[in-house]
């Protein structure tokens, strides 16, 4: 993408004031997106992100600049800036760049930019109709399919010299059922660090019966009642709540700030000893996977919590230094407009030994989450919220009528500790995870969990 | 400026598109954030990119690049015209040139990007520094920041239409965490405008830390129906959250709760709605907007009925009305509807006055899970909140987390009062503070 010599020269020039590390970051990226909806392709558009990011630190401080123009003025006046913004007095050699090599765990077989547009339409197509065609009541499907191939250059003053390419596909599916009066949504967006084969994998017609036949379901169903009641909450998109009560916490980024509940913690038993969380960037294709990290570190499969004890943060560069713990790949960005931070890969807790009909036969009264939806969490409180998709009423042991506009409310620490029990069902689920370094891909993941108490705002 | 660029796409489109617009968007801008009184993160950018929308046999493509070398911008034109192959939107788009604006907006301070950097450091240290001395309980300022940024936008087409802007604005952000015993509370203090010199980081520091404590200590409420304040920053993010509802895009797209309403009474008599691109005080204030359509001041709820939606050239065509200079998108995006100045007609009492009409009354200064806990097709909504438990007026205490449920139609008609303190908040969402007759609160 960029000649070895100029990187050099950006490097140097970045370092000249005296700062102890420099890194550039490179990227070309093609993304694509076709939006589907009314039966209907109504918009589709690809384009070329491209761009580079120079940053700088001196002790704890971190100077950050990119653009757009990567030619020698350019690259050279973003370090020029970076340089003068602190003043440092470490004295860095010129360093000669070396390639790293790895091996490439996430293969691509078939390029999307080498599939036709009208085999997309007609995968988007099928998924529509099978849709519409489950019940009478689905008023709108709307659709989007997006493809991006992001290749990536990193190097630093450590002599790192970084090359990668990452292939994404995902399809996002949402139905909505109205009975004229009210509407309600089923959504799902499986996703694959993959080439376009993701797609030939996936059934088009369970997909889109599945979207139908949540929103229906939803639409038919009461408001939620409001209190605090024990909650099962279902595998794969369920795992939402470990990644946005505990996740967040665990990455450096609050951590180091003291802003985590999960600060000091380390050795403690933050959990229930039934709960064992794992980090895992290396699963071959998996959504939030990547072979290197957006420092170039190799990603890895880091032990967060093992039978409740705190085992270990998720820690970028950055974060390492202020805190002293070891880097674990995970430094990502969405893209060359972002600084690196600590973030999550593919997130979940591991399985147990109960079966999902032994957590629903141990609620009296309670709710079944079969499907989260968004949440979020302020990290120095641990304080969360998120919505349930599609929910029902456990009564007597058994799952009983669907109810609707559910949202789950508590304190991370505290619900860490209220798991009582953990299902062997462990599933994945895709999202687009938000926050300092932008968005990017990640799994969050669980297998059926029961908590024994948690607020349930509803409207009854 | 580009006038090379553009060129050269318009050229090499010629005998290719029927028609073309192109849309550029370039950025400088800066940020600093402090932690422990050390430049935690220190950011500059300098970023622009092109997007081009085609028209050939009356249907239309989309691409985008940010590397700005002819190669590439050959690309785009042919990337876009094949995209235009597939697209089946019925909808008819003509690119036509529009008309500028009577009036002259001032929407760039020279001054704010002269401010030395020197000068946003201390500002920034400073936020961290008086909110960490303002009360012992603060135990951590995790965020204290500020930044600037100036923006120039560029839209030309093949009829003639060449319009640019350029703007800028500066904001600062700083969050304070306090502690009583287990209890946790944080306060966010926002200033956005373009005037630097009346940014004044002691008071937004002390009025962070004064939102954290005021919250400390508690108690739970019993689950119910209360009379509801939400305070201005509060209701304005209620208004964010549905503001979408509002586009004519998922009117027709059977996305909006607001389909065949126009017209209708869907709120209280009080409630006035206004998106205004050309308010003076207002940083989402444009010439024109995305498509180069003519800024102008829509009502789009005037006491109580619906008289407009949002409207692009190509959503209006459909309903056979004129745009309301809504049209927006980024080059890297499809053409869509948004916002400008949204905002909520303030009225004239003072706050103290809506806490005191009902028994009990909750007010309500921290909403979170709106992604999440609300749904913009349906309305509903069910939302983390925090606050206090008012008696006849008088603050009784904070509240520890609860959840507030509703629907935001039912929410707009019972609004029973209006307050004076009217802000906008961070993306120029405006309103005072507002008395809602009743909610469900679960504690």
């Amino acid at each position: 993408m960029i000649e070895k010599k100029l990187i050099e020269k950006v490097i140097d020039k970045a370092l000249s004031k005296g700062a102890d590390f420099a890194e550039v970051f490179v990227e070309d990226t093609y993304n694509s997106r076709i939006n589907f909806y009314d039966s209907k392709t109504k918009q589709n558009i690809v384009g070329k992100d491209f761009g580079a990011g120079v940053r700088i630190f001196y002790g704890t401080t971190a100077i950050y600049a990119y653009t757009n123009d990567l030619n020698e003025k350019s690259l050279l006046t973003a370090a020029d800036a970076v340089s003068k913004a602190a003043k440092g007095k470490s004295i860095i050699q010129p360093i000669d760049l070396t390639k790293i090599e790895f091996e490439n765990i996430h293969p691509i077989q078939i390029p999307n930019n080498t599939v036709a547009k009208s085999d997309k339409i007609d995968f988007i197509r099928k998924i529509n109709k099978a849709s519409r065609n489950y019940n009478k009541l689905i008023s709108q499907v709307d659709i989007n399919l997006i493809e991006k191939i992001q290749k990536v250059l990193i190097a630093n003053s450590e002599g790192l010299w970084a090359e990668d390419s990452r292939t994404y596909s995902r399809v996002s599916v949402r139905s909505i059922a109205s009975d004229g009066k009210e509407k309600q949504t089923g959504t799902e967006g499986p996703g694959g660090h993959a080439g376009y084969e993701f797609f030939n994998r996936l059934d088009p017609l369970t997909l889109g019966e599945h979207t139908a036949q949540i929103a229906v379901t939803m639409l038919k169903a009461d408001y939620a009642p409001s209190g605090k009641f024990p909650v099962v909450i279902d595998n794969g998109f369920g795992g939402v709540i470990f990644h946005e009560a505990c996740g967040h916490s665990l990455e450096t980024t609050s951590v180091a700030k003291g802003a985590s509940i999960f600060t000091g913690k380390l050795g403690k038993q933050i959990a229930n000893p039934i709960v064992t969380a794992i980090d895992d960037g290396t699963i071959p294709n998996e959504w939030g996977s990547e072979n290197i990290d957006d420092e170039g570190m190799p990603t890895k499969r880091t032990v967060l919590i093992e039978n409740g004890i705190l085992k270990s943060y998720m820690a970028d560069k950055m974060g390492s230094i202020k805190t002293g713990y070891e880097r674990t790949g995970s430094g990502r960005r969405q893209s060359y407009k972002f600084a690196p931070a600590s973030r999550m890969t593919n997130t979940f807790i591991t399985p147990g030994k109960s079966k999902l009909e032994d957590l629903i036969a141990s609620v009296e009264y309670g709710i079944y989450a079969k499907k989260m939806g968004g949440g979020s969490v302020m990290p120095g409180t641990g304080n969360f919220n998120f919505a349930v998709g599609e929910g029902y009423i456990i009564r007597n042991g058994k799952i009983a009528e669907p109810v609707r506009g559910a949202t789950l409310i508590g304190n991370g620490a505290e619900a860490l500790m209220k798991i009582s029990m953990v299902a062997d069902n462990l599933a994945m689920a895709q999202g687009m995870c938000g926050s300092v370094s932008g968005s990017v891909p990640t799994n969050v993941g669980q297998p059926a969990i029961k908590i024994d108490e948690i607020i349930v705002g509803g409207r009854k | 400026m580009y006038e090379k660029e553009f060129k050269f796409i318009f050229d090499y489109a010629k005998n290719k598109a029927d028609d073309i617009e192109i849309l550029l968007f370039a950025n400088n801008s800066f940020s600093v954030r402090i932690n422990k009184q050390e430049i935690e993160s220190f950011n500059y950018a300098d970023a622009k990119g092109i997007g081009v929308r085609v028209i050939k046999d009356g249907k239309v493509g989309y691409s985008y690049t940010e590397q700005l070398e002819e190669a590439t911008f050959k690309n785009i034109v042919n990337e876009a015209l094949e995209n235009a192959k597939y697209t089946e939107d019925n909808d008819i788009v003509i690119l036509e040139n529009h008309p500028a604006i009577d009036t002259k907006l001032e929407v760039y301070s020279e001054a704010l990007d002269k401010v030395d950097v020197i000068e946003k450091i201390q500002f920034s240290k400073d936020l961290e520094k008086f909110a960490l001395e303002a009360d012992k309980r603060v135990f951590n300022v995790p965020y204290a920041l500020m930044g600037n940024g100036t923006s120039y936008s560029k839209i030309a087409n093949s009829k003639g239409l060449d319009k640019e802007e350029k703007y800028n604005n500066a904001y600062a952000y700083v969050l304070s965490l306090t502690q009583e015993k287990d209890d946790k509370r944080d306060g966010l203090e926002f200033v956005i405008g373009r005037d630097f010199s009346k940014f004044d980081a002691k008071k937004m520091a002390e009025k962070s830390v004064e939102k954290s404590t005021a919250l400390l200590g508690g108690e739970p409420i019993e689950s119910g129906s209360y009379a509801i304040v939400f305070n201005n920053e509060m209701m304005a993010t209620m208004l964010a959250t549905f503001s979408g509802i509002f586009s004519a895009k998922a009117v027709q797209e059977g996305k909006s709760l607001l389909k065949g309403k126009l017209h209708k009474t869907i709120a209280n008599n009080n409630v006035t709605i206004i998106d205004d691109a050309l308010h003076p005080n207002g940083l989402a204030s444009r010439s024109f907007d995305s498509e180069g359509y003519p800024s102008q001041t829509n009502i789009l709820i005037e006491n109580g009925t619906l008289k407009t939606f949002l409207q692009n050239t190509q959503t209006a065509r459909k309903d056979g009305v004129k745009s309301t200079g809504n049209g927006s998108r980024t080059y890297k995006n499809t053409l869509t509807i948004a916002h400008s100045n949204f905002f909520l007609k303030p009225g004239t009492c003072k706050q103290e006055e809506l806490l005191m009409q009902h028994d009990k009354t909750i007010e309500i200064v921290a909403l979170q899970g709106m992604h999440s806990g609300a749904n913009t097709i349906s309305g509903d909504f069910s939302l983390s909140g925090e606050g206090f438990l008012f008696e006849k007026g008088i603050r009784k205490h904070s509240l520890k987390q609860f959840t507030v449920s509703g629907n935001i139609l039912k929410l707009l008609q019972d609004v029973e009062m209006i307050a004076d303190n009217f802000k906008f908040n961070m993306s120029s969402i405006g309103a005072a503070s507002v008395l809602v007759k009743e909610l469900a609160i679960s504690g």
